[in-house]
This record gives structure tokens, C-alpha cells and sequence, in this order.
């Protein structure tokens, strides 16, 4: 049996080889015959005949040798491929010959296929692509975390990295990687470069070679090594003409000079796979963090590591939970309750996004799904006006299976012009959407439509082409054909056909309901977002990045001074209104989260931990913002270095941590920054802020005066009822006055701020609403489609009826309890859909549950009125239905 | 593929088949020499009906074909027996001789009845 079934399979294999190059075959096959015609004519030589005489005997022996290559031709190659081209010829032209049809099928198909393509491409390249390193799967992100602290994930420490690195067994390298914004002089308008700052492995263990130059040496990585800098392609070409003498030759990063060592290729990306690193420095030359190196607590660095081939995740697991212990015991004051963790890379950058995008992934499916259903309808309907045509194939002798193919062939030609169609408007929809896609998202230069998202196109038209083509095949093989003769194929609509039919729309509606309920609830939870206020005015407020070389202004003094002189050159300018400086920007710049310790009060138990978001500000910064003061008082000009430690806290700071008691004149401890730890009177209570973004609960905070706690630049924010362009060069012209080698970067409105944090909820709700907009849109359409025809068949019923004296009203009656059946039939189906997708897609939700009934029974009855207005049309024509003409019609 | 001549096609299939066995690789000439010799003429065919045998031989891998030379210096392709051609040949050799004894039988009832 088996060496029967593997001989049949070589034999095909054999026929398709042949089928890919037919005229060898045939050639080879006439070399055969001659040969065999030349040893017969031997044979009758040998036997006395003449030469003529014995050729044409042998001709006569071997049989006609055109019917042979026939024979041979037809035994090599497919001739079931060949009836395969022949349906699909006829299946072009039936295609060609109802127009209408073919167009609606081929665009719905095409706007199924297209809309899954293009959030494919995007899901594709985001999330499921590989990560453009070799080896991505070995790539790790190595980070600490603390469950005493509550803290599941931060940075590693200098000292801690240099530890876990000539201790492990399972990591092939380790690097580190931090970020700084330097900047750039000596080389036309001073400018911010966006550093990543490294050890020197980071290009070995990512395997990426610069494309001229080197790459850092372990040396460059040592503290007191000369200063290098590598440069990214980009900011090489726009910064220094792409010369490449620059290779050798220094430039100046916040005023100190770095020598060029090599230039990395423009596609080259990391960590940040959203921005772009413009250069590259090694850690001890960083003017910041250079300093940091021997501190053992701070969790400040990211790590990434290559781990060896063949290590088990129980094995990294093991010895990533000695190396802890070990680091806990010999360093108990930094390390104790702190241990050290994996997570694949490819998680760590697209972790966040990926629910979301696959539930989008998922909705724009269920459209495709309601686009086959109502493709199904429609062959459906076309099969009942075919059975005639089937009737006289199978009376002919056509098999059942030959038929079932011939209807196959049919909608696979519709599935593939619909995936072509598609296709092109999914490379409309990528370019569409990538206008739209938020600016946090990762990844998303990758997006296109690549060979594996054509490929996925493809798979999806061929898969929806046999979902909609097989109940069609199904019934039309299954159609009497004595009584389909008869009726001449006129008004049979089987039992089962119709059964089918309405199940196919109310299979509609339900998935369509799915959709709208999420789109709904999405749109709620949006407006909810937009609708929170975040604790400050964000309108006539523009804010400016301004970061102060490190080497110039190293003392925290000059920063202070910097920043009251700023702050008083814009006073002085006309049409500006109040002004303040920030670190940070809540909203643009996360958050600075500290432990703190209150004087007088017990140590914490174990597990616990006071913590707050730490904000340093120029006295003027609540009234610029509009962030009112509850108790106490604002900061004040005389809030400076030599005068005593105060702090303002916030209202959510004030309930947590000092419940039924006055925080005013309580003293608070936190060390940031790390030199000026020291207590601070609370001097006021201020409204809360959501410093991170608008979903999240405003969390405590601290705010310090800036003069107190100076930081080596920050943004400023200006109050002008002026245009953010004018300000902001008036701002440029009052920093280059103090200093002409100083960049104004990001210069942007709150109000632009607080839209840009709301992008991704933003498009997610956009996309899920267009998508549920399209399924309401082919639900419609199908129920049209359903309830049409079964009053296009039933118009004889209706006259007799008529005839009979039912009013119109009662016709009427009888269409819409028709499609309200339906209807209800969908909805029923519908909700315990709708409450699983709502569940699934919990996380996007924001102040609305996931079964909210206000937005379930809306949807319902939407759904119901859009049924209704859908088989309004048809039931029009079945109440003006004339039963004269009915009956003779028939 | 299956139609009514499938018999008939198995029967020349199983006889060149078994020719090659016995004699090791021929041409397609040789073949049909042989099986009208060991018919002793008694089963005359168009000898180009050999070559559809031949093809779906192939096809099969039961038998490989190659070009060579003959015994006297003419270029034809050689058919050679595989080792899955030979392990089919006993297999379908007694099914041969199982159908054969059974349409025997069936045959003598008939003509008896």
C-alpha cells in the first residue's frame, strides 16, 4: 500500500517535471523512436527486405508514431492541470459575462484582503519580523529588579555590570548602553546630537561593522582613554558632507574634542529602533554618566547580552540567581533584595504595542470573515439561477467531483482577482497608514509590503476563496437535477440553500456587532482619555529644550544662574508672559521616581518603600502652568542655595503619606540629586499632575526649587498668547545672547504635547472604527442581498397572497419580521461574542468596563436600524407587487 | 487516471517489468522483441504500445531509463529494473496469479453455466 501510494506520488512529481519543460520530453521521445525504427529496420534487412521495403515494414510495426507522442505527451504531463486552465478560462468568462456581480465580489473581497494586508504588513513588521541583528533570538535584555521594592524592572549599575560579566558562564557578550543628547559646536549652528553612549563590545556582540573606520577598541572603553566618537551615516553626510578625512580628525561634543573613528551604516539602529543614534561614545567619556561608573547603586544602565548557543532557560535562569546572591552578599548596602533578569530583546521593544496590534489584527480578520460571508451569499444566489446550467452538465455525464471543481475553479478566479485588487490597495493602505501610525511605535521604517506580506495576501485570497466557495459547490452538486430540468432553474431555492443563506447573514451581523461593540467601546474609553484634564493648562503654553554643555558649566552654580538670567531676558520681551524652568516636562519627559524618607516617622517594613515623582522647577512654574497651590506657599526668588531646604509636595503625595495630619512643616529625605541629600521642610501642597500620561492616575510628587537643585539644562516654559514659531525664535535669540553656542531643541506646545500622548489610543480607536464602519457597511449589504432575493423568489407567494387579500401592510409586516429574525438571530449570536472580543482587547479600554451595557444595547439597536433601513428597499417592492403581473410572470 | 483498460495496461506493465528482471537492461526494441518471442508471437502488438508502459514505469521509479550504445553501435535508451521496481514485481506478480486464478474460475462457472 504504502509503496503504491509513494510510486503515485513519484509518478506526479515525475509529471510536473515534465510539464515545466515539454519540448525535451517530446524531443527525447522522437530520439527514442528512431532509434527503435532504426533497430527494426535492421532486423527486416537482415531478413532480406530492401532498404525502402524494410523502413516502411518497420514503420508499420512500431505503429503511427504522431499517435505515440500523443499518447506520450498526454502520459507525461497533467492533463488535470489542463482542465484546471480550461475551467479558469471558463471561469473568466461567466466572470466577464455578469459584470455586476464580479465587480461587487471582486471589491468586497479586495477591500477584505486589502485592509489585512496592510495592518499585516504593519503587525509583520513591528512585531513579528526578526530583529535586524544576526541572531536576534540569542539577543537578551539583562535588567535588575527588586520584589521587596515592588520594582520589576530597571536599570544595572557600572560596578554590578563589570561583576556579571567575568562571572557568567552563558552570556558570549555583554554591553551597556545609556542615552545622552550632547552637543555639537565648531561645525555651523551648534546642535544637539542624539548620543548613545556604550562599552565598546556593544558592535561586536550586535555583529555590525562600521562602514568606514573601526569600530571602538576594548581599550577606548577604559576611563582615561582619549576620547573617540563613532558617527552615525546620517548625521556624517548632513554634518560633515560625508568626507571621509573626518575619520582621524576631532569635533567638539559639549565642548570637549572627540577623535572620529568610524562612521556606522545609516541602517544600523540601537537600542531606540524608533530614533536614530547619531553617535556613539564610550561610557567613561560621557560627560554625565562618565562619573557615575563606581557608584554600585544606581540602577542606570541598560544591558543587553548575547547568550551562548545550547544555553537552557533554566540554566540562565540558575546562574543568574547566584551571581545575584553573590553580588547581594558581598555588596548587602547596595544589592540585598535586588537580583538580575532576562527578557528576549524582541520583547522588550515591541512587548508594549503587541496586544494592541494584534487585537487590531484580529478585528480587521472578522472583516474579512463578514466580506467571505457576503461573497457566499451572493454565489449562493447565484447558484439557485445556475441550477438549471449544473442540471444540464451533470445530464451530460459531469460527475459530482467535476462539477464541485469546475465551481471551485470559479471562485478561486474570483479569490485571486479580489487578492490582486487587494493587494494594490493594501500598498495604498501602507502608505495611508503610515501617516497615521504614532510616533512611539516601534519599528515601523520596516513596514512595507515584502515578499512574505505578498505571500500572506496570497494565502488569505486562497483560504477565503475556499470559504466562500465551498457551500456554494456544495449545494449546486447537491441539486436535483430531474426537477431542476423541469423548473427550468427558475424560482428553486432549497430548503437547506435558505437555511444557509440566513445563517450566512446573521453570521454577519454577529461579527459586525463584535466590531461595532469594540469600535464603541474604544471611541468611550478614547474620549474619556481626552476628556481628563492633566492637572495643568496646556493652552498658550510653548516649551523649549535647552541643554548646557557639561564641560563648560560643570558647576551646578553657573546652571542656576544660566537658568534666572534666561528666565529674566524673556520677562523683558514684549508679548511673553510668565516663564519657568522645568526638569521635568510632564508629559514629554516621563518621570524622575525617587524613595523618600519622612523625618520622625518609623523606617518602612520590608516590601514597602516611600515613593515619589521628583520635579525640580523655577518658582514661576505653577503659575505658568496653572497648577493651583492648596496650603501653604509657592516657591519664592529667596528659595535659593544658602537659604534652608523646602520642597512642595502634591495633593496625592499629601493623602497617601500623610493621612489625617498637616504635611506642612514635616521634613522630607530623598537623595537626588545624588550630592544634596539633606531634609527639606514641605513649605506647600500643590494639585495633583499626570506627569506621564493622560490614562494614568496622578501619582505623588515632590517638587523642589531649581535654584536649590540646579540640573545641567532642562526645558523652559513660556505663557504668550503669541504663535509658537515667534516665540520660540525669540526664545533662540535671548539663549544665544547669553550664549551663542547653545541649541533651543523640540520647541513644541503643551496642547501639542498632551495630542501626541494620546497617538496610539488615537489610532487604534481610528483604525477599529474604520473597520467596524466596513462591517457595518457589507452586514448591510448582505442582509440587502438576503432579503432582496427571497422576495425576488417569493414575488408568486406574494401575488397569490395579494390576490388572495392580504393588505400591503401585512406583506410588509411579513419582510420585516423576516429580516428582524435574522437580526435577532445575528445579536443573539452577536453578545457573547462581542463580551469575549471586549474582554480580549481589556487592556485598551480606559474608564469604561469591557461589558458596558450603554454601549452593548446602542450598537443592537443600531444594528437593528440598519437591518430594518437594508430590507426597507426590498420590501418596498414586494408590498407594490401586482399580483396580475406575479401570476403570469411565474 | 483509473479507466477501463487499467487491466490491460497492468498485464503489458507486469511483462516488461518482469522482462527486465530476467533479462537485465534492454531497449525499448529488445523489450518488445523479447515479450513477442516469449509469447511465441502469440500476443502481436504495435511495439510502440511498449513505450506508454515505459513512461508510467518511470514514472513510478519501478524501472530507470539511460542512453547507451547497443550490440551493434546504435545510441538507444536502456530500461533497467530498480530495486523498488523488483520488490513490486513479486508483489504484483501474485496478485497477478490470484486475479488470474480467480477470473479462471469465474471464466470455467460461466461457461459452464
Amino acid at each position: 500500500m504504502l509503496a503504491r501510494a509513494f510510486a503515485t506520488l513519484a509518478a506526479f512529481i515525475a509529471r510536473i517535471r515534465v510539464w515545466l519543460s515539454p519540448r525535451a520530453v517530446d524531443q527525447e521521445f522522437e530520439r527514442e523512436m528512431a532509434s527503435h525504427l532504426d533497430l527494426l529496420t535492421e532486423e527486416n534487412m537482415q531478413r532480406g527486405m530492401a532498404r525502402e521495403e524494410a523502413q516502411r515494414a518497420a514503420r508499420m510495426r512500431l505503429g503511427g508514431v504522431a499517435q505515440l507522442k500523443e499518447t506520450n505527451r498526454e502520459l507525461q504531463g497533467l492533463p488535470l492541470l489542463e482542465t484546471f486552465l480550461q475551467d479558469v478560462r471558463f471561469a473568466l468568462r461567466m466572470l466577464r459575462k455578469n459584470p455586476g456581480f464580479t465587480a461587487v465580489a471582486v471589491l468586497t473581497l479586495a477591500l477584505g484582503i486589502g485592509a489585512n494586508t496592510a495592518i499585516f504588513s504593519v503587525v509583520y513588521a513591528v512585531v513579528l519580523k526578526p530583529l535586524p541583528y544576526a541572531h536576534a533570538e540569542q539577543l537578551v535584555n539583562v535588567f535588575a529588579a527588586n520584589a521587596q521594592e515592588g520594582i520589576a524592572g530597571t536599570g544595572i549599575s557600572y560596578a554590578n555590570f563589570v561583576d556579571l560579566r567575568a562571572q557568567n558562564h552563558i552570556f558570549a557578550e555583554l554591553a551597556v548602553t545609556q542615552f545622552h543628547q550632547l552637543t555639537l559646536t565648531g561645525s555651523g549652528e551648534p546642535a544637539i546630537v542624539d548620543t548613545s553612549v556604550v562599552t565598546p563590545e556593544l558592535f561586536s556582540l550586535l555583529e555590525q561593522k562600521p562602514i568606514a573606520g573601526r569600530a571602538f577598541f576594548p581599550d577606548d572603553g577604559k576611563p582615561g582613554a582619549p576620547p573617540v566618537v563613532m558617527l552615525s551615516e546620517n548625521l556624517w553626510r548632513a554634518s560633515f558632507g560625508g568626507d571621509l578625512k573626518i575619520i582621524g580628525r576631532s569635533i567638539n561634543l559639549d565642548k570637549r574634542a572627540f577623535t572620529v573613528v568610524g562612521i556606522m551604516p545609516a541602517a544600523f539602529r540601537y537600542p531606540a529602533l524608533t530614533s536614530n543614534a547619531q553617535a556613539w561614545i564610550p561610557l567613561p567619556q560621557d560627560p554625565l554618566f562618565g562619573s557615575w561608573l563606581p557608584r554600585r547603586g544606581g540602577h542606570w544602565l541598560r544591558v543587553i547580552g548575547r547568550l551562548k548557543p545550547d544555553v537552557s532557560p533554566a540554566r540562565m535562569q540558575a546562574e543568574l540567581a547566584g551571581i545575584s546572591a553573590r553580588l547581594a552578599k558581598e555588596f548587602p548596602a547596595e544589592n540585598s533584595g535586588w537580583t538580575i533578569h532576562t527578557l528576549p530583546l524582541q520583547q522588550t521593544i515591541v512587548g508594549n504595542v503587541k496586544p494592541s496590534l494584534l487585537v487590531l489584527l484580529g478585528a480587521v480578520g472578522l472583516v474579512l470573515l463578514i466580506a467571505c460571508a457576503n461573497i457566499a451569499n451572493l454565489l449562493l444566489t447565484r447558484a439557485t439561477s445556475r441550477a438549471r446550467e449544473m442540471a444540464v452538465r451533470s445530464a451530460l455525464g459531469a460527475g459530482r467531483s467535476r462539477i464541485v471543481r469546475q465551481l471551485l475553479s470559479e471562485t478561486a478566479v474570483l479569490g485571486l482577482l479580489g487578492g490582486l485588487l487587494g493587494i494594490a490597495l493594501a500598498y495604498w493602505g501602507v502608505t495611508s497608514l503610515s501617516s497615521l501610525l504614532p510616533a512611539d511605535l516601534p519599528r515601523t521604517s520596516e513596514i512595507r509590503v515584502d515578499y512574505f506580506v505578498l505571500g500572506f495576501a496570497l494565502l488569505l485570497s486562497i483560504l477565503a476563496s475556499c470559504g466562500f466557495g465551498l457551500a456554494p459547490a456544495f449545494f449546486a452538486a447537491d441539486s436535483n437535477v430531474q426537477s431542476s430540468l423541469r423548473e427550468g432553474g427558475r424560482s428553486g431555492e432549497s430548503g437547506g440553500q435558505r437555511r444557509a443563506r440566513g445563517f450566512l447573514a446573521a453570521g454577519e451581523i454577529a461579527l459586525a456587532m463584535v466590531l461595532l461593540v469594540a469600535a464603541g467601546l474604544l471611541l468611550r474609553s478614547f474620549s474619556n482619555l481626552v476628556s481628563m484634564s492633566p492637572g495643568f493648562e496646556a493652552t498658550h503654553i510653548v516649551k523649549a529644550d535647552i541643554s548646557l554643555p557639561q564641560f563648560q558649566y560643570s558647576n551646578p552654580r553657573q546652571w542656576a544662574a544660566f537658568s534666572s538670567e534666561l528666565l529674566e531676558r524673556i520677562q523683558a520681551e514684549p508679548g511673553m508672559g510668565d516663564s519657568a524652568f522645568v526638569v521635568p516636562v510632564p508629559i514629554a519627559q516621563g518621570k524622575i521616581n525617587l524613595g523618600f524618607e519622612i523625618v520622625g516617622s518609623p523606617p518602612l517594613s520590608a516590601g514597602s518603600s516611600r515613593l515619589a515623582d521628583y520635579v525640580s522647577v523655577s518658582p514661576e512654574y505653577f503659575r505658568v502652568m496653572g497648577i493651583r497651590l492648596l496650603a501653604g506657599r509657592e516657591f519664592n526668588a529667596h528659595d535659593v542655595i544658602a537659604s534652608p531646604r523646602v520642597t512642595l509636595i502634591s495633593e496625592a503625595l499629601a493623602r497617601r503619606y500623610f493621612p489625617n495630619q498637616d504635611p506642612l512643616g514635616q521634613r522630607l529625605i530623598f537623595g537626588f540629586p545624588l550630592d544634596s541629600a539633606g531634609a527639606r521642610e514641605i513649605v506647600g501642597i500643590v494639585a495633583d499632575v499626570r506627569d506621564i500620561d493622560l490614562g494614568q492616575a496622578p501619582e505623588p510628587m515632590m517638587y523642589v526649587p531649581f535654584a536649590q537643585a540646579p540640573f545641567w539644562g532642562g526645558a523652559v516654559v513660556v505663557k504668550s498668547t503669541l504663535s509658537a514659531s515667534s516665540v520660540a525664535s525669540t526664545l533662540r535669540a535671548d539663549v544665544h545672547k547669553i550664549d551663542k553656542d547653545l541649541p533651543v531643541t523640540d520647541v513644541t506646545t503643551m496642547s501639542e504635547l498632551l495630542h501626541a500622548s494620546v497617538e496610539q489610543p488615537r489610532f487604534r480607536t481610528f483604525l477599529l472604527g474604520t473597520f467596524a464602519a466596513m462591517a457595518l457597511v457589507l452586514a448591510a449589504v448582505g442582509i440587502f442581498g438576503v432579503i432582496s432575493y427571497s422576495v425576488s423568489c417569493r414575488t408568486r407567494e406574494i401575488g397569490i397572497r395579494v390576490a388572495l387579500g392580504s393588505s400591503r401592510s401585512s406583506i410588509l409586516q411579513m419582510i420585516l419580521r423576516e429580516t428582524l429574525t435574522l437580526t435577532l438571530v445575528g445579536l443573539a449570536l452577536g453578545v457573547p461574542c462581542a463580551l469575549a472580543g471586549a474582554r480580549l482587547a481589556k487592556h485598551m479600554l480606559f474608564g469604561v468596563s469591557a461589558n458596558d451595557p450603554a454601549t452593548f444595547s446602542a450598537v443592537a439597536a443600531g444594528l437593528a436600524v440598519v437591518a430594518v433601513l437594508a430590507a426597507y428597499v426590498p420590501a418596498h417592492r414586494a408590498m407594490r407587487v401586482d399580483p396580475m403581473i406575479a401570476l403570469r410572470h411565474e | 487516471m483509473a479507466d477501463k483498460s487499467d487491466i490491460l495496461q497492468g498485464t503489458l506493465d507486469l511483462m516488461v517489468l518482469k522482462t527486465l528482471d530476467a533479462m537485465g537492461p534492454l531497449h525499448g526494441y529488445g523489450i518488445a522483441r523479447r515479450i513477442e518471442q516469449i509469447s511465441e508471437d502469440a500476443l502481436q502488438i504495435n511495439q510502440g504500445t511498449i513505450y506508454a508502459s515505459l513512461v508510467r514505469l518511470v514514472q513510478k521509479r519501478w524501472i530507470s531509463g539511460a542512453w547507451g550504445t547497443s550490440d551493434n553501435n546504435r545510441k538507444a535508451k536502456f530500461y533497467s529494473i530498480t530495486k523498488t521496481g523488483k520488490k513490486q514485481l513479486d508483489t504484483e506478480a501474485q496478485n497477478w496469479e490470484r486475479i488470474s486464478g480467480v477470473i479462471g474460475r469465474v471464466l470455467r462457472v460461466a461457461e459452464r453455466g
